[in-house]
């Protein structure tokens, strides 16, 4: 006989927590490493490393911690009217939500144990490096190298191999980390959380809003920023957070195996 | 009663009649405030809505050297504008500077930086900076003037389940509590011998990081003794309230004042229009 499962306090409690310590954390980072010009946009978003591994260990309660805290700290201290901080905040919502929707789909019972600690060091720096190289790459092509030719194009390649094979590297590394179906969802959730929750933030607060607070030619530098900034907030400290605390969210009930109980 | 930007910040809002307001007109009035900043197109109409916000900052008693906290970010973004616009862009218009950074030739022509100012450009910053001034005022009036004890009321009088009142309450709550918490996993890692102030920006930043380890697994054991409380009261996330001991009364002025912004914003949405 199967278990029914419901929300109970301890969900509704540790979100509410959880979204006051991304909150005060949002509020610390976009202070201390801003994208400057972009406010509520860190170089080193220290709160994302809270609520995407809440979204690996909590489903749909990390994704809405994420959009809780990013909307009050777009009002303060960023200063976003509600309206735009409103349909910006999605991007943290779609950042955590990624890792929840693959860990659901493709592994119930995440084993964050390090079996290579080596591996899990140098996985953080590859990825990173590799998917931040890719963006650059894809960047100089867009804005110069389509328009010039050549030295843009040549950039655009070296650094779109280069990028593409050091993640390719870091990808193979985290499957070396430990448990290879956890660990290789794990990798490609940091990188494709950061792209997307990036894309959405940027275009929101540059391209589309009511109004976009930002110029529409601000957006690839805020992109920039935003991606290469959560990619190393997730490979390290959200690395180290899913290595030290997913057995004792197990232990204590607090999982959530479905989206929210 | 504490507003969530005093808080936040300790800014309280001083006069009584508007903050006797009913909730909804207090959020009503910032919201058509950053409904009108989507169709301020030129620099009156978005200097008009900054006046508008200041003046009602000042009518709500919110303390104007508040703004002083929100200077830097009025003066990043200002000068990410002005960068993008001046750097990034070439608006056409009456040049007013011009200056080549790097020029060499590339495959398929010139390719020139330049820092390229025209009169139309600097409108079009002016007009960005404007409508930020006014997007930080009606932040800043919205969070001034709401108490978090208002939002639960509203969320408990439109029938919504305790779950959701109560996750409001302890955002508001649990916001003070980590800071604490925080405070003290910082003192303790000092009195292990770690000098924050000696260590460089990176160093900082990997010790803050272990500091997240204990401060989550004290949310898990605070979250467990809050989550029994709840249900030794017997009540669940999903029981809803049967009786509300709070009525706001929706005054003539509250009517005033909702009727007076929607006008305001459909006078915007109309110029806009035409």
């Amino acid at each position: 006989m199967s278990r029914e499962r419901k929300v109970s306090w301890i969900h509704v409690v540790t979100f509410a927590f959880a979204t006051a310590i991304s909150y005060v954390l949002g509020v610390v980072s976009s202070l201390i490493f801003p994208v400057l010009g972009a406010p509520g946009v860190s170089a080193l978003y220290v709160a994302a490393a809270i609520y995407v591994p809440l979204g690996v260990w909590m489903g749909m309660w990390g994704a809405l911690a994420g959009y809780v805290s990013c909307f009050f700290l777009g009002l303060y201290p960023s200063g976003y009217s509600v309206i735009q901080s409103a349909v910006w905040s999605w991007a943290d919502f779609i950042e955590a939500l990624v890792p929840a929707v693959l860990f659901r789909l493709a592994v119930k019972d995440p084993d964050f144990a390090v079996r290579r600690p080596k591996a899990a060091k140098l996985m953080p720096l590859l990825v990173s490096l590799g998917t931040a190289l890719l963006l650059v790459g894809i960047v100089v092509q867009v804005l110069w190298g389509a328009a010039y030719g050549e030295p843009f194009t040549t950039i655009y390649v070296y650094s779109v191999y280069a990028g593409l094979a050091l993640s390719v590297a870091g990808i193979l590394t985290g499957l070396l980390v430990g448990d290879a179906k956890t660990w290789g969802v794990y990798v490609v959730s940091v990188i494709l959380a950061s792209v997307f929750s990036g894309l959405w933030g940027a275009g929101t607060l540059t391209i589309v809003n009511f109004p976009p607070p930002l110029p529409k030619e601000a957006f690839w530098p805020v992109l920039v920023g935003w991606v290469i900034g959560d990619l190393i907030v997730l490979s390290t400290i959200g690395t180290a957070l899913v290595v030290a605390l997913t057995e004792l969210f197990k232990r204590t009930g607090l999982y959530v195996e479905g989206w929210w109980a | 009663m504490p507003t969530i930007l005093s808080e936040l910040s300790g800014i309280e809002a001083r006069n009584e009649r508007y903050m006797s307001l009913h909730v909804l007109t207090k959020l009503f009035i910032p919201f058509s405030i950053a409904l009108s900043i989507l169709f301020a197109s030129d620099l009156y109409s978005a200097l008009t809505l900054v006046f508008v916000a200041l003046a009602l900052i000042v009518a709500a008693g919110i303390p104007l050297s508040s703004i002083k906290r929100y200077v830097v970010v009025i003066g990043s973004l200002t000068s990410f504008i002005a960068i993008s616009l001046f750097l990034f862009a070439r608006i056409p218009g009456k040049v007013l500077f011009e200056a080549c950074l790097v020029r060499f030739e590339a495959e398929k022509g010139v390719f020139e930086w330049k820092l390229y100012i025209t009169d139309n450009a600097v409108m079009y910053a002016s007009v960005f900076v404007s409508r930020i001034f006014a997007m930080v005022l009606s932040a800043m009036l919205l969070l001034g003037t709401i108490t978090d004890r208002e939002i639960v009321w509203g969320l408990r009088s439109l029938g919504l389940p305790f779950g959701a009142s109560i996750a409001v309450s302890l955002f508001f709550r649990g916001i003070r509590l980590f800071v604490s918490d925080f405070l003290s996993i910082r003192e303790a890692m000092t009195a292990r011998g770690v000098d924050f102030a000696r260590e460089s920006l990176i160093k900082k930043f990997a010790l803050y990081s272990h500091a997240l380890i204990p401060l989550l697994a004290l949310m898990i054991t605070r979250s467990y003794e809050v989550s029994l409380a709840l249900e030794t009261r017997g009540i669940t996330p999903q029981s809803k309230a049967k009786v509300v001991y709070h009525r706001y009364g929706f005054s003539r002025l509250d009517a005033a004042l909702m009727l007076l912004f929607s006008v305001l914003t459909s006078l915007y949405a109309l110029g806009w229009m035409i």
